[in-house]
């Protein structure tokens, strides 16, 4: 049997100011991830924007997971965190600098 | 159906607990996956700016234990996953998820299902009014012989601004068209829009919401239509089959790259500030061809 796997994007042409989060993804059948984070538009300084990984034990509560990475500071930039073991329910947060905004395309590839 | 496909349907489970037309199109339970399941997208051109708002909401369903935060994981009706389609934490966000085939035989058809809704269970309440509604929609076309794309729509109103609705209703009104882009190719319609929902004849039922917003009951559901006719044939949920005679699709002219199309979509509808959550275990569609 080959490993399946799926890819869903979780968030899709949203502007992203300030502290943010995706809306959350339960994925406990999934071993791994990967997830991407595309900037479609961006406005003001987003080198010191970075993106976190959470995770949650039931899609309310939510705690980071370690894993850090940079957010895409310019228009068509593409980041990545990569993951493994993190239990039932999965979303990415991310701090955008004050004046600053990006609109995101965040997908997340999952696999057995 | 002849006794002896009768016996066999009933000797394997997985297919006892349907009734399935004489020929299954797809069964689909999601301790095997995804099955082609996946979130609708509104149509767009040369940026996704140009989305119909209402379609921009939407976003990819999971394959989902329940897992709630005060017993951990309920599980399937059978099995570990089922398919959860959620809203987001908004007054009045929606979201659907589908799957896109097409037909061979004009003819009829029928969605059978098993599903239970419940809001995210984020405050100690019994929140039994926090979900609007949860629905079913088929998306036709005729075969290109034809001239109609014709979309049966059926939901459950469970509230509405607070107030127990407790009926299924379906939907004929349409939605006007908007151009997307500037090819002049594309057009959008929010065929989801609050507005023009009309009550099934004889149509309140109460369901099992059960005690607290963790409990879970799965549901039987069954909607037939007629591919030909394009009107519909049956509507039954648990121990109750509504009169269906009077009741008509949502019916528009054919598009230009839509023939044979037999979409099957299941959305939900938040009443509150707080997700949504439509759990399906399983989906068959059956024909009779």
């Amino acid at each position: 049997m080959i490993r399946r796997s799926f890819t869903a994007v979780v968030a899709r042409n949203e502007t992203w100011t300030g502290e943010v989060a995706t809306e959350p993804y339960e994925c406990a059948w999934a071993g791994e991830a990967i997830v991407f984070v595309r900037a479609l538009e961006t406005r003001g300084g987003l080198r010191a924007a970075k993106a976190r990984v959470q995770i949650s034990p039931d899609g309310i509560h939510w705690v980071d997971e370690g894993t850090v990475f940079p957010m895409p500071a310019k228009k068509g930039d593409l980041t990545f965190g990569r993951v493994r073991h993190f239990g039932g329910f999965f979303r990415l947060a991310a701090k955008v600098p004050p004046r600053a905004s990006v609109k995101v395309l965040v997908t997340l590839a999952l696999k057995e | 159906m002849d006794p002896a496909t009768r016996a066999v349907l009933r000797a394997d489970p997985r297919l006892s607990r349907f009734e399935p037309l004489s020929r299954i199109i797809y069964c689909d339970d999601f301790d095997e996956g995804y099955n082609g399941w996946l979130g609708l997208i509104g149509n767009y051109e040369g940026s996704l700016d140009s989305m119909l708002p209402g379609y921009a909401q939407y976003l990819q369903p999971m394959l989902s234990p329940v897992t709630m935060w005060d017993t951990g994981s309920h599980g399937s009706h059978d099995g570990t996953y089922c398919l959860k389609t959620a809203t987001r934490a908004r007054k009045g966000s929606q979201n659907v998820s589908l799957k896109r085939v097409t037909f061979r035989h004009p003819g009829p058809i029928q969605f059978e299902g098993y599903f239970c809704f419940k809001p995210e269970a984020s405050d100690l309440q019994l929140s039994e009014l926090d979900v609007r509604a949860v629905g079913v929609l088929f998306d036709l076309q005729d075969g290109e012989a034809g001239s109609r794309r014709v979309m049966p729509h059926i939901r459950y109103l469970n509230a509405l601004d607070g107030t127990p609705m407790l009926r299924w209703q379906y939907k004929q009104a349409k939605a006007p068209f908007a151009k997307i882009g500037t090819s002049g190719k594309t057009v959008s319609h929010y065929h989801l829009a609050p507005e023009g929902w009309e009550d099934v004849p004889d149509g309140g039922q109460k369901l099992c919401y059960n005690e607290v917003p963790t409990k879970i009951n799965w549901h039987y559901l069954k909607i037939g239509f007629d591919l030909r006719a394009m009107r519909f044939t049956a509507l039954q949920c648990n121990d109750r089959s509504f009169d269906v005679s009077k009741m008509s699709p949502m019916v528009i002219p054919a598009m230009a790259n839509l023939w044979c199309m037999l979409n099957l979509a299941v959305f939900v509808e938040t009443d509150v500030d707080k997700r949504a959550f439509l759990f399906l275990d399983s989906v068959c569609l059956s024909g009779d061809f």
